[in-house]
């Protein structure tokens, strides 16, 4: 009756074998393009540029690119912290970067540049304090929270504006905080990377920054530790909110302009950044250096759509396949850890 | 190795007829470059129950979860009826038959014991859910392991026992032929254990094929036909139930002769002042307990799972909501009230929760910064982490708690259950804390482990921390616990001295049959 079992049961039929090995070399694929693969891919991207993006490799292009990728680096990488928290994403970037722009500009021409610095500091903690206690304190969902703190902040801008453009005189700091360079850096580049770095110690060296990755990977655990987990989200929503407004200064200075439309699209194009450059949008892993190579690699993108003359729409298409992307991979990396 | 499939070849004098129904032959399974199972075979016939133990992170879990297509292994084959499984094809293996009832909870707490029992196989009609259907099929599987349970009570609000019956019913479900549980009585209690091995021979009887896992050996031996013994993912040994004897299957599994005897009660304990003292303590399922905990002492709380003693626990100390009482904790002539959980922690608690998954690990985080997590303030100045005191910090508790493999660096996810626990452990370790509350602190432990973590507990006690055990392992209970209060219905219905207690006397208190004196 044993018979058919001596029958050579030691080797599978080849198909098998090859599904097998398949679906191991996907599983990797999937974790390594999540952990290692945007140092890769961004170099093969600006690689790519240099050599068939007409216009690319110009000093002044390049300079361009940082510029423009400046004030939305900051912003990214303030929001990293939301996102590693386990808390998707701030939505209300728009209004922040908005609103501090604004004030930076409108509120310097009247009361000077303390003041306004001063005022753009208080609405910035105050962002970070109520989607905190909301979502923290509460536990709202943070997409809702933050979605309605967009409203009400982009609403009450546009109320006391009433969408008009405010300019910065032409001898003042403002101006030449955005026409600054530092040899040939331009200096809100610098600026980008010192407050990257900066960040990066506080997620990475700090207890906060500690509790904050520890939070995203388990909340509940987080909490039985004897951590104030309130404190903890508006911790990471005001790095978030400071960002936002650090972004919107630049922005601001920049142009020497400021209105409370200049902010479109920042809250998208941040996450792209985050999750492109290998955060989980679960929670609990990331860092804020990775979200600075995924700001490089939307800018340059960007760039070479731009110089290649692709339209805002294809940009905005191009942006949104690639957020798609980058979290499938995300939770794939992530299946593949669970089982 | 031998290459046929013959089984128990250790065993001369046990040639089987009959064909096995499952068998995997040569099974190779690495994470990186950790070999979790290497090169094992095992061979399982219909009406058998066979035993699968092993010490914590042998590849016993590995080794099932291949079985049940959750694992493709690296090398090797299963195959079921004599026919190849699709390696890694969970969907294959329940079709051909293979059922795993998980080592960890895997129902949706949100969802009805009847949605949770069809989960992945919903029954439908015209593409809609056949709720009728649905109920049919869970009627049966209940019917079939004898349990009774609201069809339509959410997973959420059912018992851990019951929990892990309606995990059986799923299994069941699937109508297989094969059924493998990975420590299915972890969370039960002796009479609910005692249901479960009835109910699992009562399967065996009908054909069922039955692989069982646990770290209690007399389960092996009052239920399994034969068991194999995995030692560092290897196989050691598979023999028949009557040819071996339980300290045996112990020395296999740790390769060496083990001293089994775990120490009972201490010496002389040197019991200090009342350090923890709970009044009238109300929660959901809690009823105006009152409870003492001195200094050196170790206090235990038996009853049926259910009983409230979690509930009890956890309100106490403000880890969840309390409708009324009072605790507090006094340390060197101060008394401080328990006004929130964290105020607890701060003035020396330590709580061991009974879900280490969800509620005592970062799972996706390394053992390091899990254990750093608690301490962080003590190992940082003016907020900044010393990382290198970090990492030696994690070492040391790792060691003293016998994390194994030692890497701190690791994923706590990637860790066997057992050693999973001996992080939740070292976390609070650190902390020397003078308050210590563990809630069944060796659950999926092995032996060789749950004496270590007696150990560890001893120590506590006798450097003058106040301990409090909840535990549905009795003998471990009556071990350990100078005193043991028995709750039952959120009640404190009685009260032993650790000395005289013994099974019946706590399971008698626990079950209703005897209303006691005391509280
Ligand atoms: N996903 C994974 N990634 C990396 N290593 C893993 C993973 N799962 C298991 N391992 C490793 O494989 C080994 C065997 O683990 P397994 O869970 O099979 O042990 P076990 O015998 O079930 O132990 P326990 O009794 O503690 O449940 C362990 O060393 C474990 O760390
Ligand atoms: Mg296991």
């Amino acid at each position: 009756m044993t018979e058919h079992t001596h029958k050579p049961a030691i080797h599978l039929p080849p198909v098998a074998e090859i599904e097998q090995e398949v679906e191991e070399k996907a599983f990797k694929f999937s974790e390594w393009m999540a952990h290692q693969g945007i140092f890769v891919v961004t170099a093969l991207l600006v690689i790519f540029a240099m050599l068939f993006v007409d216009g690319f490799a110009s000093l002044p292009n390049i300079t361009d690119v940082f510029n423009r990728a400046a004030p939305i680096g900051i912003v990214a990488a303030g929001m990293t912290f939301v996102v590693i928290s386990g808390n998707y994403l701030d939505l209300s970037v728009v209004a922040q970067v908005a609103t501090a722009g604004v004030v930076l500009i409108a509120v310097s021409n009247v009361f000077g540049l303390p003041v306004a610095i001063l005022v753009a500091v208080a609405i910035a903690l105050l962002y970070g304090l109520v989607n905190g206690i909301a979502v923290g304190v509460f536990k709202a969902n943070a997409v809702i929270v933050t979605l309605s703190t967009t409203f009400i902040g982009l609403g009450l801008l546009r109320w006391l504006t009433g969408g008009s453009i405010y300019f910065g005189p032409n001898d003042g700091l403002i101006r030449a905080f955005g026409t600054a360079r530092l040899g040939p850096l331009p200096l809100a580049m610098v600026l980008f990377v010192v407050v990257t770095l900066l960040l990066s110690l506080v997620l990475t060296r700090t207890t906060f920054g500690f509790m904050v990755r520890s939070y995203g990977s388990n909340r509940e655990a987080t909490r039985l530790a004897g951590v104030n987990t309130g404190k903890v989200v508006i911790g990471a929503f005001t790095m978030s909110a400071l960002g936002a407004m650090l972004g919107g200064f630049v922005l601001a200075a920049f142009s020497n302009t400021a209105v409370s439309a200049m902010s479109t699209g920042y809250d998208f194009r941040s996450l792209a950044a985050i999750i492109v450059g290998g955060t989980s949008v679960f929670g609990g892993r990331g860092s804020v250096l990775r979200t600075l190579l995924g700001v490089v690699f939307v800018s340059v993108l960007t760039n070479i759509m731009v110089l290649s003359g692709l339209g805002f729409g294809v940009q905005q298409m191009a942006i949104g396949l690639l957020i798609v992307l980058a979290v499938s991979v995300d939770a794939l990396a992530r299946k593949g850890i669970a089982s | 190795m031998s290459e046929s499939l013959e089984l128990t070849p250790d065993e001369p004098g046990t040639v089987r007829t009959r064909t096995p129904i499952i068998e995997a032959h040569g099974i190779v399974k690495r994470f990186g470059g950790v070999i979790a199972v290497d090169d094992v075979s095992i061979a399982v016939e219909s009406g058998e129950i066979h035993g699968l133990v092993g010490e914590n992170g042998a590849g016993k879990s590995t080794l099932m979860r291949v079985l049940a297509g959750v694992l493709a292994p690296n090398e090797g084959a299963v195959r079921v009826d004599g026919e190849p499984l699709d390696p890694g094809n969970t969907r294959a293996a329940l079709e051909a038959g293979v059922s795993l009832v998980h080592q960890e909870l895997s129902l949706v707490p949100e969802m009805t014991v009847a949605e949770n029992i069809l989960l992945g196989s919903t029954p439908t009609r015209f593409g809609f859910v056949d709720t009728k259907e649905q109920r049919r099929i869970a009627v049966d599987a209940l019917k079939e392991i004898g349990v009774s349970v609201d069809l339509d009570e959410p997973i959420a609000r059912l018992s851990v026992a019951m929990r892990q019956f309606v995990e059986i019913a799923r299994a069941i479900a699937r109508e297989p032929q094969v059924l493998i549980l990975d420590e299915p009585t972890a969370t039960l209690t002796p009479a609910e254990t005692e249901y479960l091995l009835d109910m699992l021979k009562r399967l065996a009887g009908r054909g069922l094929a039955i692989i069982y896992i646990s770290h209690r050996i007399p389960e092996i031996f009052t239920i399994c036909d034969r068991v194999t013994v995995l030692r560092d993912g290897r196989h050691v040994t598979t023999v028949e139930i009557g040819e071996t004897t339980p300290g045996a299957v112990v020395q296999h599994m740790v390769g060496r002769e083990l001293e089994l005897e775990l120490q009972e009660h201490r010496e002389d304990p040197k019991i200090g002042e009342v350090v923890l003292s709970a009044r009238g303590i109300r929660a959901p399922g809690v009823n105006a307990v009152d409870l003492e905990v001195r200094a050196g002492e170790i206090v235990g709380l038996g009853g049926l799972v259910g009983a409230g003693r979690t509930e009890l626990v956890r309100a106490m100390i403000g880890a969840d909501f309390r409708t009324g009482g009072e605790a507090t904790i006094t340390l060197g002539g101060t008394t401080r009230r328990v006004t929130s959980y964290r105020s607890a922690i701060t003035a020396g608690v330590a709580y061991i929760p009974e879900e280490r998954r969800t509620d005592g690990l970062a799972l996706t985080m390394a053992v390091v910064d899990n254990i750093t997590l608690p301490n962080r303030t003590a190992l940082s100045r003016r907020s900044v982490l010393n990382r290198r005191r970090v990492k030696e910090f994690a070492r040391s508790l790792a060691d003293a708690v016998n994390l194994r493999p030692p890497e701190i660096q690791r994923e706590v996810g990637q860790y066997s259950g057992g050693n999973q626990q001996k992080v939740v452990l070292a976390k609070w370790l650190g902390r020397e804390p003078d308050v210590i509350i563990l809630d069944e602190p060796t659950r999926g432990v092995d032996v060789g482990a749950k004496a270590e973590i007696h150990r560890l507990i001893y120590e506590l006690a006798d450097n003058g921390a106040a301990v409090l055990v909840v535990s549905s392992d009795l003998p471990e209970l009556l071990d350990l616990a100078d005193t043991i209060h028995v709750v039952r219905d959120g009640r404190v219905v009685g009260t032993l001295s650790g000395r005289d207690a013994d099974e019946t006397s706590v399971m008698a208190l626990a079950s209703g049959q005897v209303e006691a004196d005391g509280s």
